[in-house]
């Protein structure tokens, strides 16, 4: 073994980073009792994660706790130069203390990257975080923040991810609008009601709770937005507004690549008045997923109708059907796909997914324009809610007799 | 060097390539597109146009040698080619670095003075996977590292890094008074009961710090709990309460000797050192997992660390100084758990 000489010791600082930073922490500080050389090696480190496992396991969660904030409080200490990134993930309670500590340490120490992942119970961030003007990104979740009055943004600020943070919607709004290369939003578990968004350089918003209202007032860059839009108790509120939603709402996102809606979402859009035909053209929307889906309203059947035939390179679909009413509402004599639907071709569309049909009027003529106007169709995949066997079979004879235009489209059907 | 010389009998051939010369004197060619691969060539032709013939071959750094450059441009040649699925590069990828640590660590090396990246990356990552999990017995085995750290260094707290005279002396006494103290232990057994109230110095500490007072009474309240836990854990262990209770006096006499200087500066000093040996000496228990736990007494390291810290006092080290400024004033009140924090953590780690 003695004829080896050590090989690795003195590669370059760099190198020995790169390594150190794939290995979990409690790895990368164990080396230090490896040889001389090694000591301190890790405390250069830039980027430092945290969870339960940094430390020996026990029953006694206390004890756990203890040697976390022990351990993380040594590391800090011992660490040497700028911390980068910072990531926390506890549900214990009693070092919410330290961790005020701990973010003046690192408000100090040029953090960019910020991740609090902590458990139930709203831990106030204390105002320090709201001098760490280099974060390129911040995640929260369970907390509960109020900037101090001279706070003005993080200029640096890419990525914003809170997830159940306990703050007022307008300082939502300023603390986004004062980000201004801000790409990434996501705000979970989020019950605002009203909310406007306005950020220049956002791609990717993810927003999930209680919304009457949201504005995308300057988004022109969005790439994708998923919205899971659950709904206040009076829909009444819902239904004021003249203008098209879904005009108010996509109306600004020329850029739009992946658009995906749950519960409320496609209603959402449906509500005001329809102009007809969409200002816009998405030329670059690949893929829509809307779940959740009425077939039973015709209005929400015309927003599915309104994306698909304005997005020419639509690839993907994927749309699941909102359980069935008991007594279901009269189907009017209206027709939607009696229109001048059949004219529309959806040139790129390859796949589509049905999920949770229950094979009335409308989901069937959806699938069937969908079958006559996809030449480029591959899958289409339906899957139902129902339980009964006839009625499935009486749904499947159905859609075997809708003509396909794409040679190469196979129907699949799901049985559970 | 065939390929050189192939090169020499085909001088007209379309393709364009690029001269290299490895540290050893070797110089050889490859194609433009391959060697281009690597920012460094890159940079040198396109910033200082050497590469295109015999004489003007660019010199690689030192830690390219021959064997690590065409393995190398294995993986370049690999991967410059377009329109490979990322499956297809993975699988490569997996194969690739199939290969013992010591040329694992070579081409590691050779990668990053070439800025390849990608290379540095996969092979990076190759040797966190060999690290992970391993106890530092095998890890020194694996790579053949020097067991040159003592048993009492990789005990020690892993502060000096500057290479400070003051704190190599201090590391000796340290060393020195955790002998004595082994062998006190065994003669030592005492009785008493505990009490510890801090709640002055607390106060004091956070009147000093100017906390808000919110946060002053959070910790306080987890001070009461940290208490009410000791006192469980104190019935089990009757030394180290006596321990404790010695060093709670000492505390409290250094305590008020640093009240009377009354400067932040000072409080700094004295009242930090222990809870930072602490806190050093602590993962480096969990790491071991036991084998060091079962050498020293919690409660000893504890008294020693007293020792140490009232050296370091009559040191009054700039080091020691330099520290405390680099730290945010609630640690101070932390300080204040220090001793119950101390005793409750290894303790409970021998249940």
């Amino acid at each position: 073994m003695g004829e080896s000489p050590d090989f690795i010791s003195d590669l370059p600082q760099s190198i020995i980073e790169n390594i150190l930073t794939r290995l979990s922490i409690r790895d990368a500080i164990r080396t230090s009792v490896l040889s001389s050389k090694w000591r301190y090696k890790w405390s250069t480190l830039t980027d430092l994660v945290f969870d339960e496992k940094c430390v020996s396991p026990s029953n006694d969660r206390c004890v756990v706790e203890t040697n976390l904030v022990r351990f993380i409080t040594g590391v800090l200490l011992l660490h040497q130069g700028p911390i980068h990134k910072f990531q926390l993930s506890t549900s214990f309670k009693q070092c919410r203390p330290d961790i005020d500590q701990w973010l003046l340490f690192l408000s100090r120490n040029g953090i960019k990257e910020l991740v609090l992942k902590l458990g139930e119970g709203e831990f106030r961030v204390p105002a320090c975080l709201f001098n760490c003007l280099k974060l390129t990104c911040l995640e929260l979740c369970h907390c509960e923040f109020d900037p101090p009055q001279y706070f003005k943004g993080f200029s640096y600020l890419k990525s914003l991810n809170l997830h159940q943070i306990l703050v007022a919607p307008e300082v939502i709004e300023s603390l986004i609008s004062g980000c201004p290369l801000l790409e990434f939003l996501s705000l979970s578990y989020f019950d605002s009601l009203v909310l406007s968004i306005s950020a220049p350089n956002l791609m990717y918003l993810y927003l999930d709770g209680e919304f009457k209202d949201i504005f995308l007032e300057n988004t022109p860059k969005l790439v994708a937005i998923s919205v899971s839009m659950y709904m206040h108790e009076d829909v009444t509120d819902f239904e004021q507004s003249s203008d098209y939603n879904l005009v108010k709402f996509l109306g600004g996102v020329p850029l739009l690549e992946k658009l995906v809606g749950y519960i409320y979402f496609t209603k959402y859009l449906s509500i005001g008045d329809d102009p007809g035909r969409l200002p816009l053209t998405y030329i670059h929307l690949k893929t829509i997923e809307l779940y959740q889906v009425c077939f039973e309203d015709a209005d929400e059947v015309l927003v599915l109708l309104r994306l698909v035939t304005h997005s020419p390179n639509l690839k993907e679909l994927k749309v699941s059907a909102s359980p069935v009413q008991p007594f279901p509402l009269e189907e009017e004599g209206f027709d939607l796909f009696e229109r001048d639907y059949f004219d529309y071709k959806l040139p790129s569309l390859e796949s589509v997914k049905i999920t949770d049909a229950s094979g009335i009027r409308y989901e069937l003529e959806f699938i069937r324009f969908l079958l006559g106007t996809s030449p480029v169709l591959e899958t289409v995949t339906v899957s139902s809610s129902l339980s009964d066997k006839d009625a499935k079979m009486d749904m499947v004879i159905e859609l075997l007799r809708y003509p396909r235009v794409s040679p190469r489209a196979q129907l699949l059907f799901l049985q559970d | 060097m065939s390929e050189g010389e192939m090169a020499i009998i085909k001088p007209e051939m379309m393709k364009s390539y690029i001269w290299l010369e490895t540290a050893d004197g070797s110089i050889q060619q490859v194609e433009q597109e391959v060697a281009m691969f690597c920012p460094m060539i890159c940079q040198e032709v396109i910033q200082k146009g050497v590469g295109s013939s015999k004489n003007y071959a660019i010199s690689l750094p030192q830690r390219v040698n021959p064997a690590m450059l065409s393995l190398i441009f294995d993986y370049c040649r690999f991967h410059q080619v377009p329109g490979r699925s990322n499956k297809e590069r993975k699988v490569y990828d997996e194969k690739f670095i199939r290969m013992d640590t010591k040329r694992l660590c070579e081409l590691t090396s050779a990668a990053d003075s070439l800025q390849l990246k990608p290379l540095v990356d996969l092979t990076s990552r190759a040797l966190a996977r060999i690290i992970e999990g391993k106890t530092p017995e095998e890890i020194r085995e694996i790579f053949h590292l020097p067991d040159d750290l003592t048993e009492e260094e990789k005990l020690e707290p892993l502060k000096n890094t500057m290479d400070d005279p003051r704190i190599r002396l201090l590391n000796r006494l340290y060393a020195k008074k955790r002998k004595e103290l082994k062998e006190r232990e065994k003669l030592k057994s005492v009785e008493v009961e505990e009490h510890v109230d801090e709640r002055s110095v607390d106060d004091l500490l956070s009147f000093i710090n100017g906390r808000d007072p919110k946060v002053v009474k959070t910790s306080k309240s987890k001070k009461k709990n940290k208490k009410r836990k000791e006192q469980k854990n104190g019935s089990s262990n009757g030394t180290c309460e006596a321990l404790e209770k010695d060093l709670h006096n000492l505390d409290s006499k250094s305590q008020s000797a640093e009240i009377v200087d009354n400067t932040a500066s000072c409080l700094g000093d004295v009242s930090n050192l222990p809870s930072m040996e602490d806190d050093i000496f602590t993962p480096k228990t969990e790491f071991e997992d036991g084998y060091i736990d079962d050498e020293i007494d919690p409660a000893l390291k504890e008294l020693l660390d007293r020792e140490v810290e009232d050296f370091a006092r009559r040191l009054n080290s700039s080091w020691v100084l330099s520290i405390g400024q680099e730290r945010q004033p609630v640690n101070f009140s932390i300080n204040g758990n220090g001793t119950s924090r101390r005793l409750t953590g290894p303790a409970a780690g021998h249940k």
